[in-house]
């Protein structure tokens, strides 16, 4: 048996000389103290390799439109199995190629390794950093949600600072007239079919360089034999490689980040944020404003990269040693803390939250739709439709305004549409709204009605935490100047306390427990 | 020393050479041709905007214009926010696209102040540049009344 296998190998050797190239390839003579900090390369591989599986895996059942790309993330994280932690190691698994990349170009200035004979190969280095970073950028939009697409948006105008052609750029990454369908095609082409041959090749070539030059080796060459490759430094590679998949494994097991309601040009709300990685970036933007601001954007990050394309030739010394390199050491260490404080900065600058509790009229709507004769007559498990869910809301509004109004249009024949009020349909809609991100918070049967009543009639006039119409006084802090029976004495009947009020009376057309409940509701508003 | 069959050689080199040249700068032509977007021409119409009657008092009011909109095989409805104030006798009417990096605008009540929540960019109630990287003020639209509807239209 043992023989038989000897001899079938020995028959592909002599026709592919795998035994050759498994010699060439992995029995390298390392220079001695080769060790860990060597580690780098192999563990952006590693990383790099987990980006190409993950993502074949998500192309299996992404959709590159404005109209699905959301659907299909969302099935992708909630129908699959496994779906989350699959986007989660892709997502997470970005980072890591980032950091690896950052920790290896870090490793390779502090040892001096891109000195001659390596210029070449430290050029294609800088080059593979921007490959990766282009596949962040453009796989952000992928899922098509408010982070994305507004990230997108501004991505995009950076690029019309560019001098001369910024316009023709920023039309190129476009595809269309504004960000839209034909934008999400392109960068998706740019992703998945562009962008991976060309790491590829860079990665060839950076290899064969690093072959064909050598390993650099320690700053200062130590006594001894070289050490093939296999298994030694192999090894070491494996368990960085194995350290780093369980961090990797660990970040990713509880997904990524949620997503985001689907992307709406119309947000006037919404504040982007970029990845990380580009959060330096962002928070440089901030010092430059008006004509100054292509100095943050492009020349100053162009300046820093076209010194380190020139570090060979800067660093010319013959020691590698950081005694002889201190003066450029401390300018790259300058460097490195500016960026980090930059991130940081960028990192803390949060917007303040826009998001409050859910308003009075949210609030009602999502009663409205919790009662017997609404949404869930038709949305519930098994069903003639899915039940409505947090996160789970993707058609646009317009869409959703004419569904509640009459869901016959969308299924002829199907079920009567609810008893149509203008008032009810505008909660419901502001609900759905709120619902592409959040739950809605419990209330109990009686709370929930006083919100549909005070929808009904008292937002037609008044203003309430800024939902409502604006002809009566805004009510938001009403509790503050009247007390609960003043208040229910003005509802009942306006006249007896204001004798030229123009509002109705409510008394014959609320009950008695309906005036109180809204009055001790707004007199609790201070 | 050169031999009549060497220079053939180094002929046919150049011809191979720049035949394979010519293959790949004609594929390369092919895919720059379709990959660059082409230019549409100005859509710009008179498009409601909102009634006069639903301004809000004392400060700009929000619109939504929703216009019919190709995006390559995509139909869709693009729409665009823009702010509404009364001007003197007339109206003025704002887009809210923030003329830094495009995010958009809102109205800062009690600043009494356009702001941008990107990059920090803030505007004054007619648009102008406050303070933050805003190169431009907001862009100003032209804006009518329809008389018969009493519809604010605006030119988009």
């Amino acid at each position: 048996m043992n023989d038989k296998l000897r001899d079938l190998l020995a028959w592909l050797d002599d026709r592919t000389a795998f035994r050759t190239i498994r010699h060439h390839l992995l029995d390298e003579p390392l220079p001695p103290g080769t060790g860990w900090w060597f580690t780098l390369g192999s563990v952006l591989l590693f990383g790099l390799g987990v980006q190409v599986v993950t993502g074949i895996a998500l192309a299996l059942f992404y959709a590159p439109t404005p109209d699905h790309a959301w659907e299909s993330v969302r099935f992708i994280t909630t129908m699959i199995p496994g779906g989350h932690v699959l986007r989660g190691l892709h997502h997470w698994g970005a980072s890591v190629v980032v950091v690896a990349a950052l920790v290896h170009l870090v490793r390779v200035v502090f040892f001096g390794s891109y000195r001659k004979p390596r210029e070449l190969n430290w050029i294609v280095g800088l080059i593979l950093l921007q490959v990766i970073l282009a596949f962040g950028l453009t796989g952000y939009l992928l899922p098509w949600d408010q982070r994305s697409y507004w990230a997108t948006v501004v991505a995009i105008n950076i690029s019309k600072l560019t001098p001369l052609v910024g316009e023709s750029v920023a039309a190129l990454l476009r595809g269309g007239p504004d960000v839209g369908a034909l934008t999400l095609t392109r960068w998706y082409a740019l992703h998945v079919l562009v962008l991976p041959p060309t790491l590829a090749g860079l990665v060839v070539v950076h290899l064969y360089l690093m072959r064909r030059q050598g390993i650099s080796g320690p700053v200062k060459a130590r006594p001894g034999q070289p050490q093939p490759f296999f298994p030694y430094q192999a090894g070491r590679d494996l368990l960085m490689s194995i350290a780093v998949g369980v961090l990797l494994a660990a970040l990713a097991w509880k997904g990524a980040p949620p997503l985001e309601p689907p992307a709406d040009p119309t947000a006037s709300d919404y504040v982007p944020r970029p990845e990380w990685y580009f959060l330096g970036l962002f928070q440089l933007l901030k010092y430059f404003p008006g004509k100054l601001e292509v100095i943050g954007a492009l020349v100053l990050p162009g300046i820093a990269m076209t010194l380190l394309a020139l570090l060979p030739w800067l660093d010319r010394g013959q020691s590698r040693e950081w005694r002889a390199r201190r003066t450029l050491l401390s300018v790259f260490t300058a460097g490195l803390a500016a960026v980090a404080t930059l991130t940081l900065l960028g990192a803390r600058d949060k917007p303040g939250s826009t998001s409050t509790g859910w308003n009075v009229r949210e609030l009602a709507g999502a009663a409205l739709m919790a009662s017997e004769n609404r949404c869930v007559r038709c949305h519930k498990p098994d069903g003639l439709a899915a039940p409505i869910e947090a996160g789970h809301v993707g058609r646009p509004a317009d869409w959703l305004a004419a569904h509640v109004v009459d869901p016959e249009v969308i299924a002829p024949g199907l079920r009567e549409p609810p008893e149509a009020n203008q008032r009810d349909t505008a909660a419901i809609v502001a609900a759905l709204a709120r619902l592409r991100a959040e739950s809605p918070p419990a209330l109990d049967p009686s709370t929930a009605h006083l919100h549909v009543v005070v929808n009904r009639t008292c937002l037609g006039c008044h203003l309430i935490d800024g939902v409502g119409g604006t002809e009566g006084p805004d009510l938001s802090d009403v509790g503050s100047k009247y007390d609960l029976a003043s208040i229910e004495r003005r509802i009942n009947n306006p006249v007896d306390v204001k004798p030229d009020a123009e509002m109705p009376a409510f008394g014959g057309r609320l009950t008695t427990e309906e005036i109180h409940a809204i009055a001790a509701w707004l007199a609790a508003k201070k | 020393m050169n031999t009549p069959g060497d220079s053939r050689r180094s002929a046919l080199a150049r011809i191979v050479t720049a035949g394979v040249g010519l293959i790949t700068a004609g594929l390369a032509g092919l895919v720059g041709l379709v990959a660059t977007p082409r230019a549409s021409g100005p859509t710009k119409k008179w498009r409601k905007a909102i009634s006069v009657l639903d301004l809000v008092p004392n400060a700009p009011t929000s619109a939504v214009v929703a216009e019919r909109h190709s995006d390559g095989w995509y139909e869709t409805r693009k729409q665009s926010v823009i702010f509404v104030d009364r001007d003197g006798d007339g109206y003025r009417a704002l887009s809210a696209v923030c003329q830094h990096l495009g995010c958009r605008v809102h109205w800062d009540d009690g600043a009494q102040q356009f702001k941008c929540p990107c990059h920090g960019g803030i505007y004054d109630r007619e648009g102008r540049v406050v303070a933050g990287p805003p190169p431009r003020p907001l862009e100003r639209l032209n804006v009518r009344v329809n008389p018969k509807t009493s519809d604010l239209e605006v030119e988009l």
